[in-house]
């Protein structure tokens, strides 16, 4: 396997949501990403309101404002049903520049691609995460996938959780066809920084 | 005369001034200095009905005073100056018409050097600023009034108006919030209504069609055309309209207007919108015979908004926001989402779209006070500034059950040895707790334990309570 070493800058741009971009987010709860995906939401909420899809009514704002969104800024919108699910998503994306969505189980594939096109068009950002399995092919410009977390802080029962660090995948379009594995530190503020990258072997490629 | 509530004295005749008794003072020494004085209180009613010849005098001068309070009002310059031909002359008149009742006149670019001008002068006086910024940067912070933090600047050493608004911004704003950011602006000669004396002369624009317009098509262009020339050249003065005046002139010569208005200034895209609903509603209901011969938009209800907005540009202008948008566009965009939010609240209903703000609690799901978006804030049940001792450490779980289900957890010894989660068991690799809830005990609850459990998988926040384990927290 090749490996070289990026821009740092470049790095960090793989985990910004950008206006009309789609990132999908995939791991199992515990793996870090609703955390990544709301620190996401942060600089555009700057501007504008933001909103959560929040499928399980299971989503804890004081998370959002530690990563730096404004109380006020941050609007949840609890969706349980996944019949009602495309088309409120369609319609927060038609004028929320950026959208954090869990995506319930029994939502079509054409559904998903049709609302990644829809981000495109309206310039919004959105920002997908499965609850279950994966996102179909070509729906997401970076699809992120947690690859591992370790906690430090915590021994037997001694200490608290401090920070985390997770191990990322980020592979797509956004990501220049190629793989790369990220290294990222979040201490529970607002710092979320990506601490090394890697760049594995192009796709396609023989490694070697 | 004592003003009741705060108990100093606001005014007293000149017996009492020659007993050494000032505005201002404690009404105990002013009774200590004075004991012969009779103390009444201050009644602002009885004051407006005495200040009202003051202002019917001004208002013989130039129909336009905004009266502040009691005592104090604000006389837009620019249509006055327009009509006597000279600022000198204006002020003359001004002057002649309230200096018998002792008043004093402060002449500036904004209202708050104004009024500090009338201040810094005597009874009967005029005085005229001519530099807004260098008068202002001269004054004590006192003049921002008697505030909280006026007295905590002082404390950290700033005591001039110019020391104040030398500090950036944003460095005020994140020490003291709005508050910062208004005494900023005021100390930088920025309040309210920047509006430039003098206007160089109408702002309304203005366009005749050789050939009538008659389709809708046409008629869109013209007012895209004709809004982008107006906004940018009320842009360019420093100053925004909260009012439009839409004048159509028919081919037949009919005349039509109406005048559109909006509590936030309008933006180019809003206002090229409501010309283009106003001009289509006209041409489709058949009331521009002949087509439009002639537009014209006139503004009015100006504000410095327009100026303003870029000083929160830098307050914005940092990490990774720049590529969502540029302050122009924060009402627009601001408007279409809270379109969207109420388009999904529709779909799903009120209690489903909400807003969460910080209150105090021990557990994460306990430190949100939902409401629903678009209702009033009401006040938090538990204020989240109290001490809330025993409350779970910061990072916050990002996903919180409202209502938490049970997880199996084993036990060995008091240690949590491995969790369930779905259908595997994970061992676990380090845990923190017991931290010790003390239940409701009115509502029956007993005592739980707190522990916050890391797996290879992830870390989790689990409460357990008679024996059972609940998850209440994923660090997700």
């Amino acid at each position: 396997m090749t490996l070289t070493q990026p821009d740092p800058p470049q790095m960090q741009d793989l985990l910004q949501l950008r206006p009309g971009w789609v990132v999908g987010l995939v791991g199992s709860p515990g793996s870090g990403l609703t955390r990544l995906g709301l620190a996401m939401l942060a600089p555009p909420a700057r501007l504008a309101p933001v909103v959560a899809l929040d499928v399980r009514g299971w989503l804890c704002p004081p998370a959002a404002w530690e990563v730096g969104i404004e109380p006020e800024r941050l609007v949840v919108v609890r969706c349980p049903q996944s019949q009602a699910w495309p088309a409120v998503v369609a319609a927060l994306l038609e004028g929320v520049r950026a959208v954090y969505a869990e995506v319930p189980a029994g939502v079509g594939d054409n559904q998903l691609r049709r609302l990644g096109a829809l981000a495109r068009a309206r310039r919004s950002g959105l920002v997908l995460r499965p609850l279950r399995g994966d996102l179909p092919a070509g729906v997401a410009h970076i699809r992120v996938r947690a690859e591992a977390v370790a906690w430090e802080g915590t021994a037997q029962g001694h200490g608290r959780l401090r920070e985390r660090r997770l191990t990322l995948q980020a592979s797509g379009k956004g990501a220049a066809g190629m793989d790369r594995l990220l290294m990222v530190e979040d201490d529970g503020t607002d710092a979320l920084r990506v601490v090394s990258g890697l760049a594995a072997a192009p796709a396609g490629r023989a490694a070697g | 005369m004592v003003e009741s509530a705060i108990q100093r004295v606001v005014a007293c005749n000149t017996h009492a001034a020659a007993a050494g008794v000032e505005a201002g003072m404690l009404r105990r020494q002013a009774e200590a200095l004075c004991p012969t004085g009779v103390v009444l209180d201050r009644l602002p009613e009885v004051e407006a009905i005495g200040f009202e010849m003051v202002v019917s005098a001004v208002e013989d001068v130039t129909p336009r005073v905004e009266v502040a309070e009691p005592g104090l009002v604000f006389v837009p310059l620019q249509g006055a100056v327009r009509y006597y031909g000279s600022e000198a002359e204006v002020v003359e008149r001004v002057h002649s018409a309230v200096g018998t009742h002792g008043g004093r006149i402060g002449v500036a670019g904004g209202p708050f050097a104004a009024r500090c001008a009338a201040a810094a002068v005597g009874d009967g006086g005029v005085m005229v600023v001519g530099d807004d910024t260098g008068f202002l940067a001269s004054l004590e912070v006192g003049a921002l009034g008697d505030s909280d933090l006026v007295a905590t600047l002082r404390w950290l050493g700033i005591t001039t108006l110019g020391e104040l608004s030398s500090l950036p911004r944003a460095a005020l704003a994140s020490r003291f919030g709005q508050q910062g950011i208004e005494v900023h602006r005021l100390a930088a000669g920025e309040d309210r209504d920047p509006v430039p004396r003098l206007l160089p002369d109408d702002p309304a624009v203005e366009q005749r069609f050789e050939d009538p317009l008659e389709t809708l098509d046409q008629a869109g262009f013209a007012a895209r055309r004709l809004t982008h020339q107006l906004v940018s050249g009320l842009a360019r003065l420093g100053v925004a309209a909260h009012l439009v005046v839409v004048e159509a002139e028919a081919g037949d010569g009919s005349l039509h207007h109406r005048v559109w208005r909006s509590a936030d200034p309008f933006t180019e895209s809003a206002l090229a919108d409501r010309v283009w609903w106003q001009l289509r509603a006209w041409i489709e209901a058949g009331g521009v015979p002949g087509g439009v011969a002639r537009l014209r938009l006139a503004p009015d209800d100006l504000s410095g908004e327009g100026r303003q907005l870029p000083m929160l540009e830098h307050l914005w202008g940092t990490g990774g926001s720049e590529a969502w948008g540029r302050w122009q566009e924060v009402i627009p965009a601001r408007m279409e989402a809270e379109r969207s939010i109420a388009r999904a609240q529709a779909v799903l209903g009120a209690d489903s779209v909400l807003v969460a703000r910080p209150q105090g609690g021990r557990l994460p799901g306990d430190r949100v006070h939902w409401r629903p978006w678009g209702e009033p804030v009401g006040s938090a049940e538990r204020d989240p500034g109290d001490p809330w001792p025993g409350s779970t450490p910061a990072p916050t779980p990002a996903l919180a059950p409202s209502d938490p289900p049970m997880i199996e957890v084993e036990w060995e010894e008091g240690m949590p040895v491995r969790v369930r989660l779905g259908a595997r068991w994970e061992p676990v690799s380090s845990w923190a707790g017991p931290w010790r809830l003390t239940g409701r005990w009115w509502k029956g609850e007993g005592p739980a334990d707190r522990y916050q459990i890391v797996t290879s998988v992830g870390a989790f926040l689990c409460l357990v309570r008679e024996g059972r384990t609940y998850l209440v927290g994923v660090y997700d």
